[in-house]
């Protein structure tokens, strides 16, 4: 078995669609600005109206459905559980459906939608959000909205370098991880089958070296950017810099009408 | 902080990433046993209670921009945010109360040690944060959410003393803590 057929390399899907080519800073703010506003909305109306405005962005952001879709499989039966334990627990409201023992009522329906609308838009903002940027973009523009912490000592910017060190030893520590795997099959171990005591011990056979060899690795890339003179961030230059445009001006004049919309809902 | 620290730190979140590759031993009972959260009760143990938590939390800030970094090489905030994300987010604090509670008993630690250390952070921490955020979440009654959650305790108790057996071969082969 191969270790390497599982990697997905990164869910981002290049493109230059409106939403590809935003600055990562606005749409990072814009998504949790956008969760803030799921929480704040009381109503499926307001939940209707964030949906739709979710559809506009799946169709600008010209990226297939399908990937949509694949970001709710992993939860769709978690929503399907929800809607069931709504719909069987909720006894208030109008009785609204009676077979045998089952009964339905109206305000069962109400919840079972809300809470699965308030899923579905949880889901698809967030995998919008890692569908058109890519994680090394998304890192930086973290780093960078995150600076000003840097004045309360927090290590922004060592949190930032490490996510990139760790981002690029993945696939390395994979084809590690596959070669004692394969060392370990060559002297008679097995895997996949067998009973589950041997299979764990088995498994014990990788874990360990894979971990001698990583911290191996960790200590020689300590002593390689100690000896070039590795200083931190301050006054580092960066090759790609991203900054504002239109773009982000009207996805902030979007943000303004949409919160506006679902606060005088919420008022009604 | 110093850079050695930061470079165990950084590969630990690989590996963590890493063991969600390696396929998942199926259990008789209950759920079976994923690779990714030996990890979270590695991490406390082998780094110490400030490197393990800072590991994991620069795992869950991957896992938050996408990076595919959860088991099978999910990522993204949905699955932070979905159901079951107040398992993952709870990893970092996990990671820190069994490294503070290894680092205290250094001296004299041995595999029963750690694993009761095991249950408490890897185990009731995880549950403690995991289970209300699952309520919260999906608005699901108390009750059957506990009882759902009955179905992972007997792979988690394999993995709190697999785990510790093997952070004590990793303390005697390659020490990192009091290096």
């Amino acid at each position: 078995m191969n270790l390497s057929q599982y990697m997905v390399i990164g869910r981002y899907i290049p493109g230059n669609s409106y939403i590809h080519l935003l600055d990562a800073r606005s749409k990072l703010i814009f998504v949790f600005l956008y969760i803030f506003l799921v929480f704040l909305t009381n109503s499926i109306l307001g939940y209707l109206i964030l949906l739709s405005f979710i559809i506009i962005g799946i169709l600008i952001s010209k990226i297939p459905i399908s990937y949509y879709v694949k970001g709710i499989m992993p939860i769709f039966l978690i929503i399907l559980f929800t809607i069931i334990l709504h719909l069987t627990t909720n006894k208030a409201g109008d009785l609204v459906f009676q077979w045998k023992w089952i009964e339905i009522y109206s305000q069962g329906i109400e919840q079972a939608v809300f809470i699965t609308l308030r899923l579905l838009i949880l889901v698809i903002i967030a995998s919008m959000l890692t569908l058109t940027t890519s994680p090394i973009d998304l890192t930086m523009g973290l780093e960078r909205i995150l600076n000003p912490l840097k004045r309360v000592n927090l290590p922004i910017h060592e949190l930032a370098l490490m996510m990139s060190i760790s981002l690029r030893f993945i696939p390395t520590l994979v084809d590690e991880a596959d070669k004692i795997m394969k060392a370990q099959k060559a002297r008679g171990a097995n895997f996949e089958t067998g009973p589950i005591h041997k299979r764990v011990i088995n498994m014990i056979a990788i874990i360990i070296p894979l971990f001698i060899s990583a911290f191996k690795r960790a200590d020689e890339l300590a002593i390689a950017m100690e000896s070039r003179g590795y200083r931190g961030g301050e006054g580092r230059t960066r090759l790609r810099v991203s900054v504002f445009t239109w773009r982000d001006l009207l996805l902030l004049l979007i943000f303004s009408v949409l919160l506006i919309t679902i606060l005088s809902i919420r008022g009604l | 902080m110093k850079i050695r620290d930061m470079m165990f730190a950084a590969l630990f979140t690989a590996l963590v990433a890493v063991l969600g590759y390696m396929p998942s031993i199926p259990l008789p009972f209950g759920v079976p046993i994923t690779l990714q959260t030996f990890g979270v009760m590695l991490a406390g143990a082998v780094l110490g209670a400030r490197l393990g938590g800072l590991s994991l939390l620069v795992f869950i800030l991957l896992a938050a921009v996408g990076a595919p970094v959860l088991n099978g090489g999910a990522g993204g905030l949905t699955k932070l945010l979905g159901p079951t994300g107040g398992y993952i987010l709870s990893w970092p604090l996990a990671a820190y109360i069994i490294g503070y509670l290894a680092e205290k008993n250094w001296d004299k630690l041995n595999v029963w040690k750690l694993f009761i250390f095991n249950i408490i952070g890897g185990i009731l921490v995880v549950y403690a944060i995991g289970i209300p955020y699952l309520v919260a979440v999906t608005e699901y009654k108390l009750v059957p959410a506990l009882i759902g959650n009955l179905a992972f305790i007997p792979g988690d108790l394999i993995k709190a003393f697999v785990s510790a057996w093997i952070a004590i071969k990793l303390k005697k082969t390659y020490p990192i803590i009091n290096k």
